[in-house]
């Protein structure tokens, strides 16, 4: 243990640095390395904050070894409108239009983007020359649907490292190891114009203040609302612990709109817990797809297509069924709808009445070379957080593909079952409001990556951030400067410096206030919702924040930046019981459900935001982004698709 | 009174990273790279960084994957080393499990 004398970094919490750019990007994972770069290439001075160090910082630094929805990769033949209506139908319309058509039409781009920084996107040596997954022209590697080739097998662990190459390159002045706490608006007043940001650092508690014409948040999703744990804070949830949505707590408080907020699913993931880490057990989704099962006895596990046919061989793993056009993903992590359905092993309780044995193993032996490889050496070692703790830690403690099998613990790749109310937002859930620029409803915010609402990977993240970097470097043009006011700036390091002060003794830390924060939300926001123990959440919550945030205590600028958190989570909590109070029918595909509901009418999007402490909401309809070629050509007029090589 | 050999210490669920101090050079490029910051620098020279907080480890490994002396190890929780066999003896289980029951 370090005692507190021995923290090494210098005191300079009574000092504040001024950083002035035209465009403040909040967060350096892979939304807003993208998002940084896109704006500078247009001419604009960049400023990036980022908590940690950039080089592998955020949910996508340690790797990605998918590239999905990618319809105008040069070998797809699913055009973006296509993938767009899919990822809309099988949603029933609970989604992001606009997001995730920029994720379909514009992920190649990327990708070729991210080549010319250094990153790896094909089999430049050949190492899987004459693979059925290989395109053998461009080198491209292909995953799940080889038919129709829309999600790519990337080295993602080469492109983190290359982005922050290329943004150093272009002159983005990076700002490390420094937490961004609040949006600075125009006059200090909540809903005015967005003119920079506040933010501390993590090392020497020194207060910084952004000013710039523009402002994008990359600042990931919420998380640790319901699950925490004290003894495995960093394995509660899927993201790393840095990423927990800190921007949704900012912009709320500065009168940003968000949608979807009542979303929340019974938890997938939780290492802290129930799950095993991400891809170190057997399953045969995502990263493993499609390896076979094989039960206790050795009898390998049968695959069917979407109608219970079974398939003869591995490579009709990879085929589309009878009369489908394309499939969405193999293994189905969230089943998808029969129209976008892919193979999958047979349900468990039809194996249990065949009389297959638990446990169950991954067995990647009896795969055909190549794919045993792609899977086992590739695809696990590229994936985030697999490098290591998967490919390396497996390899080292004696396990061999060829050899071994591993077992699955629970049915599918969560490996645990979670209570109903020990929920997560994962999946397609809220977040911010957008427009066709990426801007939300605060003048000049612009928000990328998993900050959006319905976002989902790694592709969704790179594409978003670009365009959002494009977007408010076209705004930071169009704009005057002006500075932040003196009195909130002045608020805002009141606010965050103040635990550094208090009694370390008597304090509450921020471990603590997590806790009781993920208990009330288990208590007061499980998986049924009902008014009174909504209402009586937020009054726990209130009571939190009124009474015990203020007796919270830091004994350093680390400790300080997890207790800012922790009052975000706070916030963002509040969000979610607001848009769970606002939702008045049960809605299964949001997984929301009332015991006072009024019955399963369709309600569409509902915004929410807050101003003066009064709640507003709106509702949207679900086509509100309108024909969205049509819009998107209108909005980007200036934009030039890359050409394919 | 005696002096006794037992001391007081934090009790920890788990030691996320191991750090070889005959192989680590001290260039703290893990601590810079750790996407939570647990990592404090070594007061010495040459010394390996601190993992100051253990807890907050997301076990994604980009410490060892910076490291340029390949002086850090990770490791998982106990509860989350997931079991393998091998294929071959799974046929055999139930032979196991006749003659010992």
């Amino acid at each position: 243990m370090v005692s507190s004398s021995a923290w090494p970094y210098p005191d300079e919490t009574r000092e504040m640095e001024q950083i002035q750019a035209d465009v403040i990007v909040l967060g350096g994972g892979i939304a807003g390395c993208m998002a940084a770069i896109a704006a500078a290439k247009q001419g604009c001075r960049v400023a990036v904050v980022e908590k940690a160090g950039a080089v592998r910082s955020g949910a996508g630094g340690s790797g990605c070894d998918h590239w999905e929805q990618c319809a105008s990769n040069p070998c797809s033949s699913v055009s973006p409108e296509e993938m767009l209506q899919a990822m809309m139908d099988d949603n029933d319309g609970y989604n992001n239009p606009i997001s995730h058509y920029i994720e379909a039409r514009e992920g190649w781009d990327r990708l070729l983007d991210i080549e010319k920084m250094g990153g790896k996107i094909r089999d430049t040596e050949g190492e899987f020359q004459g693979a059925v997954f290989r395109d053998e022209k461009t080198g491209l590697l292909f995953a799940y649907d080889y038919k129709n080739r829309t999600t790519l097998r990337i080295w993602g662990t080469t492109f983190k490292p290359a982005m922050v190459a290329e943004m150093r390159r272009l002159g983005v002045r990076l700002i490390e190891h420094v937490t961004a706490t609040a949006l600075l608006t125009e006059g200090g007043r909540p809903g005015g114009r967005c003119i920079g940001a506040a933010g501390i650092s993590g090392r020497s508690g020194k207060f910084y203040v952004f000013s710039g014409r523009s402002v994008i948040l990359a600042t990931s999703r919420p998380a640790r609302i319901w699950l925490f744990s004290a003894a495995y804070p960093g394995l509660a949830e899927f993201r790393p612990l840095s990423c927990i949505g800190s921007g949704h707590a900012m912009g709320w408080r500065a009168g940003a709109e968000f949608t979807l907020m009542e979303k929340s699913v019974r938890g997938e993931f939780s290492a802290a817990g129930r799950s095993f880490p991400p891809y170190a057990a057997g399953n045969n989704h995502n990263t493993w797809y499609p390896a076979s099962l094989v039960d206790n006895r050795g009898v390998e596990i049968p695959y069917a297509d979407r109608d219970g046919n079974l398939l003869p061989d591995v490579m009709h793993r990879f085929q589309p069924a009878a009369g489908q056009k394309f499939f969405m993903k193999g293994g189905n992590i969230e089943q998808a709808k029969y129209a976008y359905d892919g193979p999958e092993t047979l349900p468990y309780q039809k194996l249990q009445e065949q009389g297959y044995q638990l446990p169950f193993y991954a067995d990647l032996s009896n795969l055909p070379p190549q794919e045993r490889k792609v899977i086992w050496g590739m695809m696990i070692g590229q994936e985030g957080k697999t490098r290591i703790p998967v490919l390396k830690d497996l390899t080292d403690r004696g396990f061999d593909p060829e050899k071994h099998v591993l077992q699955c613990y629970g049915v599918g790749w969560k490996s645990g079952d979670f209570l109903p109310q020990e929920r997560q937002l994962f999946g397609l859930v809220g977040g911010f409001m957008n427009d066709w620029h990426l801007m939300s409803n605060i003048p000049g915010l612009f928000v990328a990556g998993d900050a959006l609402f319905s976002s989902n990977c790694y592709g969704h993240a790179a594409t978003t951030g670009s365009y959002a970097g494009r977007h408010a470097a076209a705004y930071a043009r169009s704009v005057p400067e002006i500075l932040p006011e003196r009195s909130q700036v002045e608020k805002e390091r009141l606010r965050v410096l103040a635990p550094l002060a208090r009694d370390l003794e008597n304090g509450y830390t921020w471990k603590e206030l997590n806790h009781a924060v993920s208990k009330a939300m288990q208590n007061f926001c499980g998986e049924v919702k009902e008014d009174g123990l909504l209402l009586a959440g937020l009054e726990v919550l209130q009571g939190y924040e009124n009474e015990i945030v203020p007796r919270t205590a830091a004994a350093n600028p680390h400790e300080l930046v997890r207790l800012l958190e922790v009052y975000d989570i706070l916030t963002v909590s509040q969000i979610i019981l607001h848009s769970c109070l606002a939702r008045r029918n049960d809605c299964p595909k949001l997984e929301f459900y009332r015991s006072d509901s009024l019955g399963e009418a369709p309600e569409p999007l509902i915004a929410i935001r807050q101003e003066e402490g009064q709640i507003h909401t709106r509702q949207i309809p679900l086509d509100f982004a309108g024909d969205v070629k049509e819009n998107y050509e209108k909005y980007n007029t200036d934009y030039r698709q890359e050409v394919s090589p | 009174m005696n002096e006794s050999r037992f001391l007081v210490r934090q009790v920890e669920p788990a030691q996320p990273l191991r750090f070889d101090p005959g192989k680590c050079i001290g260039c703290n490029r893990c601590v810079n790279a750790c996407p939570i910051d647990l990592l404090l620098p070594a007061q010495g020279k040459n010394q390996p960084p601190v993992p100051a907080y253990p807890d907050e480890c997301w076990y994604c490994g980009c410490c060892v994957m910076e490291c340029p002396a390949d002086a850090i190890q990770l490791r998982h929780p106990l509860m989350n080393q997931a079991r393998w066999v091998e294929k071959n003896k799974l046929k055999e289980g139930h032979k196991w499990n006749c003659s010992n029951g």
